[in-house]
């Protein structure tokens, strides 16, 4: 397709976004100069926005960057959300099990690579599938996702149920003692340790891709992978490692949310956005074509309008659900924004056949 | 269908979550049953065009805008019914569909009242899973469509124009998944409620893997998938002693385990599985 009929429909699909959101403030009597001003600002516009769209973008964003790293092979692993529910798990037992003898330090160690291991291993029966049978990724991780929650729900209302419930009607896991929890950088928000555990993932996902033989390979096999095969990668073994990252980091995410919000292991909603990092991370990597910068700011981004929007579910009784709306629509632009020709390159080298 | 001219569709479970709502609602306010299922497969449609013209036209990635359709339909349903419907805690409820009692057909015992005491949206599935098969296997169009989806290259050689089959195939798939998440609400629950396909769309998609691209065989898939489900469901109802998120999990499961032992079996569809990875 030309160039001036992409910039087209560039410009068609953000009117289309615009006009979509605004019918949707609509919907519910409100002006959608207001709906999409108050949006912005109340992810944006203070202080206090800011801290908690900070706080709220550090489960997307190392969820993102473990997602990238098998994306990048285009190895579609949407099993993100599950990966995340077995790394909570996994953290929060090793922190209830292991408090009552261990330093906090030691503790927190354990749950990181209790909740990595858990992740990593809860993507390879997909992955292996995949590898040795061909099976399609992407329903295989999907409803492993599914499977993994029920397993949460089962264990806090059975195994790991806490003596009282953390909210009304809601079954939970005993809370982690105190101590335990990631330390805060500033006072009274949630920006802290687990902040600087997803920069460093993001950075050293920066480095994985232009410096290391697996990262080069990865992209190799991302390009092409009959062209891979013939440059003597090792595809399968890539995968392989690539989805055990993968996997590994989204349980990590799971691990920080726990020891550096959440606290306690709550039930996962299906369709409750707000909670739902391994879906949204799914865009959040996507729409920055995996660029690790790029990443960090549309993290940031999607982490906003979430913020956004819960104010206006307070102020003006909108759903949270305009939100994930949203992300589908931004999900349909970003790519003719800035990287539609990177998908280009690609889709004509391998895509077709089925 | 949809897959056959080759468009991986992972936004069904968008069309389907969208279906259910539309197909919710204009039933409420109609009344009309046909209405309801009617709209919900244009909603569908809708969905479809959006993603067609994405991975078609734009050539976008086919993973990147499905997953923006299932969002998109994941958040309109919620968003429409909290507009239309306010935010009850007690959802408002429609009569599901009336079972047809065909006369004489259901007096036949045993299967009488299994095969023709089905409501008529079952009825119509079947119709349709035949119609889909004859046009796939038995048409010139569908021979192209199938050419389109093997391989557009030589279908154009052919004078057939991929792209516009492309798009009718996903619209075609959109409207069926429309109905489909009608269905849901008007025949089987009667209500809304939040992301009630619950993946479905995605089991859906993988019963085509089962089906090996072929609706009969799909069907079967299907068949047998809800078999199993019925079978675990009494499981359920006598063994209350294990917990019941064990059988919820379970569909999903199967699926998993399923494809593994069906790609086993044959080692066909390998390939198919895998567009950009051809080694068979």
């Amino acid at each position: 397709m030309a160039e001036t009929a992409r910039v087209i429909a560039l410009v068609g699909f953000v009117l289309i976004a615009v006009c979509a959101s605004s019918l949707l403030f609509s919907l519910f009597g409100l002006s959608p100069l207001v709906g999409l001003a108050s949006l912005f600002l109340g992810g944006f516009g203070s202080r206090g926005a800011l801290a908690a769209t900070v706080g709220g973008m550090v489960p997307l964003l190392i969820m993102a960057v473990g997602l990238s790293v098998p994306f990048t092979a285009r190895v579609w692993n949407i099993g993100g959300q599950g990966q995340f529910v077995i790394g909570s798990i996994m953290a929060t037992w090793m922190g209830l099990e292991l408090s009552k003898s261990a330093p906090p330090s030691l503790v927190i160690l354990f749950a990181l690579f209790a909740s990595f291991l858990g992740g990593a291993l809860w993507l390879v029966p997909p992955i292996l599938m995949r590898i040795y049978r061909g099976i399609n990724e992407v329903i295989t991780t999907l409803m492993m996702n599914f499977v993994a929650v029920f397993l949460l729900d089962w264990l806090i209302t059975g195994p790991m149920e806490g003596p009282q419930a953390i909210a009304l009607n809601e079954p939970s896991s005993a809370p982690l003692p105190g101590y335990l929890m990631l330390p805060t950088l500033v006072r009274g928000t949630n920006i802290g340790l687990g902040l600087v555990l997803a920069l460093l993932l993001a950075v050293g996902f920066f480095f994985m891709m232009r410096y290391t033989r697996l990262g080069f390979e990865l992209r190799l096999i991302g390009h092409g992978v009959e062209a891979a095969r013939y440059a003597g990668v090792s595809i399968e073994r890539d995968i392989l490692i690539a989805s055990l990252i993968s996997g590994g980091i989204a349980g990590v995410a799971g691990m920080v949310q726990i020891y550096g919000a959440q606290g306690v292991l709550l039930p996962q909603v299906f369709s409750d956005i707000t909670t739902s990092y391994g879906y949204v991370g799914i865009p959040v990597a996507l729409i920055a074509s995996l660029n690790p910068i790029g990443i960090i700011l549309s993290a940031f981004f999607f982490s906003g309008i979430l913020t956004g929007a819960y104010g206006i579910e307070l102020t003006y009784d909108i759903p949270i659900d305009v939100v994930t709306a949203l992300y589908g629509i931004v999900m349909f632009i970003a790519p003719l924004g800035f990287h539609i020709t990177l998908t280009r390159r690609k889709s004509r080298v391998q895509r077709d056949g089925k | 269908m949809d897959q056959s001219a080759g468009t991986l569709n992972l936004g069904v479970e968008g069309m389907m979550l969208i279906g259910t709502i539309v197909g919710f609602f204009t039933d409420y306010y109609t009344g009309s049953l046909l209405l309801a299922f009617l709209f919900a497969g244009l909603a569908g449609v809708v969905l479809s065009l959006l993603h067609a013209f994405a991975a078609t036209s734009l050539r976008a990635d086919q993973v990147v805008s499905g997953t923006a359709i299932w969002f998109i339909g994941w958040g309109l349903s919620g968003v429409i019914y909290r507009a239309l419907f306010g935010n009850y805690l007690v959802p408002p409820t429609i009569g599901t569909l009336p079972h047809l009692q065909l006369p004489i057909l259901t007096s036949i015992p045993i299967i009488g009242p299994i095969l023709f005491g089905e409501d008529p949206v079952a009825y119509f599935i079947l119709l349709m899973i035949i119609v889909t098969h004859y046009f796939l296997f038995h048409t010139q169009i569908g021979l192209n469509l199938r050419t389109v989806g093997e391989d557009p290259r030589t279908a154009e050689e052919m004078g057939v124009n991929p792209i516009r089959y492309r798009y009718a195939a996903t619209m075609f798939g959109g409207f069926m998944a429309g109905i489909g998440g009608a269905y849901l609400t008007i025949a089987v629950t009667g209500t809304f409620y939040y992301d009630l396909t619950a993946g479905l769309g995605f089991i859906a998609v993988a019963l085509i893997y089962f089906g090996k691209w072929k609706p009969l065989q799909t069907f079967l898939g299907s068949l047998v998938f809800g078999a199993v489900y019925v079978l675990f469901l009494t499981i359920q109802t006598h063994f209350q002693a294990i917990p019941y998120q064990f059988f919820a999990m379970w569909p999903y499961l199967a699926i998993v385990i399923i494809l593994c032992g069906v790609a086993a079996k044959s080692g066909g569809p390998a390939g198919l599985a895998k567009p950009y990875e051809k080694r068979e």
